[in-house]
């Protein structure tokens, strides 16, 4: 393993890139440990804005007012505003006033805000989505639902969403790779990802273009990984004969 | 002097908005029987199965399947354990598409009435092949074509054990190919005593199968009676005109105006 290292990292300074620094053990420990924060990042944020994402679109799909137009008005706010600028809020304003109120005894860590950050805001990108797919399961198939006997739990499970989910794919898709991007954000509040242990490494060097092609290469291969895994789950879910 | 009917309609209105669409039905079908509901396009005939299912609920009147008064029914519970009884098939055949046909018939039975998956299954495989889909199990809604899709549908509503099953124009979106594949399921379980509820815009089939015909019109029924009557001799002169042209001419435009038209030629202005 680490001779083939050896050997890339040769082959990479005869293109004039100085790849030196992987070879040491500092730098590059930090860089792994960036790559393995932006991992978990993005795994945690995907999960919890996915969860925020049905929640909020059952919320703005529902007859009842009283959910229907504080789950609009979230979704308006947090889409209309920049995640870093949301991020900044949380962390320096709201993470200060429950440090001032609880002390040491705060839970939330930087990351844990990023993810919730992260979680909200792209939450409100898949609830539209979502009720796009929703909005679009025809009322007639609901119907046959009923006069089958269905409960509206039953129809909701069994047929709505199901067809909702299929609709809204790849559109869900596309916000996800969205936010694996997003996630770079964590540096601004120094969450040592992959773009902070990149920064922290090449202040102290001069390997700037070489980290920076790294980085970028790591993102595109992590936003091309969800991609595949999204086209696998879009190819299982497909309903042959509709569509294509 | 026949037993109790097994639906009862009395005097049912229903209105849409301002806008009326059933005013004062009355309609009986008995156990075992085929009624089917014909009448022009707009006339509530789609209005009436829906009701009694309880899809739409009347503002007056009563409805009556067996012991259950579908008008009163409050809450989710009771109607489901009305449609758990009343078999429906669409116009747009309305499958789940992203099921198999299996699945399709599977699916209520066993998450509805918590029938035992493979009991469910078989009766299931049975039920395609008695619409001679047995081939098509593992099939998609959309690999089918529209008349397989709808007997899908039957066979779906069929899985249910329902009592009685009411048609909404099953066969108007098909082509006249498919039309006969369908109407030979339906005529299958009419003769097997099977109640039967349709509303249909094929005369001649309504005439070969059904016990009675109500024509409507208006959310009214004109008139009713056995399907003898109803197509040999009508009654009222709107169901004469209507048969006319419902099964007239088979269906051909006809190439020159009727005679009353020459006759009547000075009420006719022409402009230029």
């Amino acid at each position: 393993m680490s001779e083939l290292l050896h050997v890339l990292v040769g082959q990479l300074a005869r293109l004039g890139l100085n790849y030196s620094f992987l070879l040491e053990s500092h730098a590059s420990g930090k860089l792994l440990d960036g790559a393995l924060t932006t991992l978990w990042l993005c795994l945690w944020s995907i999960v919890g804005s996915l969860l925020v994402g049905v929640l909020l679109a059952a919320a703005v799909t529902s007859a009842r007012r009283w959910l229907q137009w504080p789950a609009r008005a979230f979704i308006e706010v947090t889409r209309n505003t920049p995640t870093l600028v949301q991020l900044y809020c949380a962390f320096l304003v709201l993470n200060m006033l429950i440090n001032q109120s609880l002390g040491n005894a705060n839970p939330m860590t930087p990351f844990a805000w990023v993810v919730l950050v992260i979680s909200l805001h792209k939450g409100a990108f898949h609830a539209e989505a979502l009720r796009a797919g929703i909005e679009a399961v025809p009322a007639v198939t609901l119907e046959a639902a009923s006069s089958l006997a269905f409960s509206r739990r039953q129809q909701l499970f069994q047929v709505q969403l199901p067809l909702a989910v299929r609709f809204a794919l790849p559109a869900l898709v596309n916000n996800l790779i969205d936010l694996v991007k997003m996630t770079a954000v964590a540096s601004a509040i120094a969450v040592n990802d992959i773009t902070y242990a990149s920064i922290m490494i090449w202040t102290q060097g001069d390997n700037v273009i070489e980290l920076m092609i790294l980085i970028l290469a790591f993102y595109g291969l992590l936003s091309f990984a969800v991609n595949c895994a999204g086209r696998a789950v879009e190819a299982r879910l497909r309903m042959p004969g509709y569509g294509n | 002097m026949p037993s109790e009917p097994l639906i009862q309609l009395r005097d049912v209105h229903l209105a849409f908005a301002d806008n009326p669409v059933l005013r004062g039905i009355d309609l009986d079908v008995h156990k075992g029987q085929a009624v089917s509901i014909i009448g022009p396009s707009g006339s509530g005939k789609s209005t009436i199965l829906r009701c009694l299912t309880g899809l739409l609920r009347p503002q007056l009147g009563s409805i009556r399947i067996g012991q259950t008064q579908v008008d009163q029914l409050r809450g989710e519970a009771e109607l489901i354990a009305l449609r758990k009884q009343v078999g429906f098939v669409f116009q747009q055949y309305n499958l789940f598409p992203h099921l198999s046909v299996l699945e399709n018939l599977l699916i209520a039975p066993t998450k509805v009435l918590g029938r035992n998956r493979n009991e469910a299954r078989e009766q299931a495989l049975a039920l395609l092949d008695k619409v001679r889909l047995g081939h098509k199990a593992a099939a998609f809604p959309g690999e089918l074509s529209g008349g397989q899709q709808q007997r899908v549908a039957i066979a779906r509503a069929l899985a249910m054990r329902p009592e009685l099953i009411l048609f909404d124009e099953v066969t108007s979106a098909l082509d006249p190919e498919m039309v006969g594949e369908v109407l030979a399921v339906i005529r299958e379980l009419t003769e097997e005593g099977m109640t039967c509820v349709l509303v249909t815009h094929e005369m001649r089939f309504a005439e070969e199968i059904s016990d009675q015909v109500y024509f409507t019109e208006h959310g009214r029924i004109v008139e009713h009676g056995s399907a003898a009557q109803i197509f040999g001799d009508p009654v009222h002169e709107r169901t004469r005109t209507f048969l006319q042209h419902a099964l007239g001419q088979g269906g051909q435009r006809p190439s020159r105006p009727a005679p009353d038209v020459y006759r009547n030629l000075g009420r006719y202005s022409l402009s230029v």
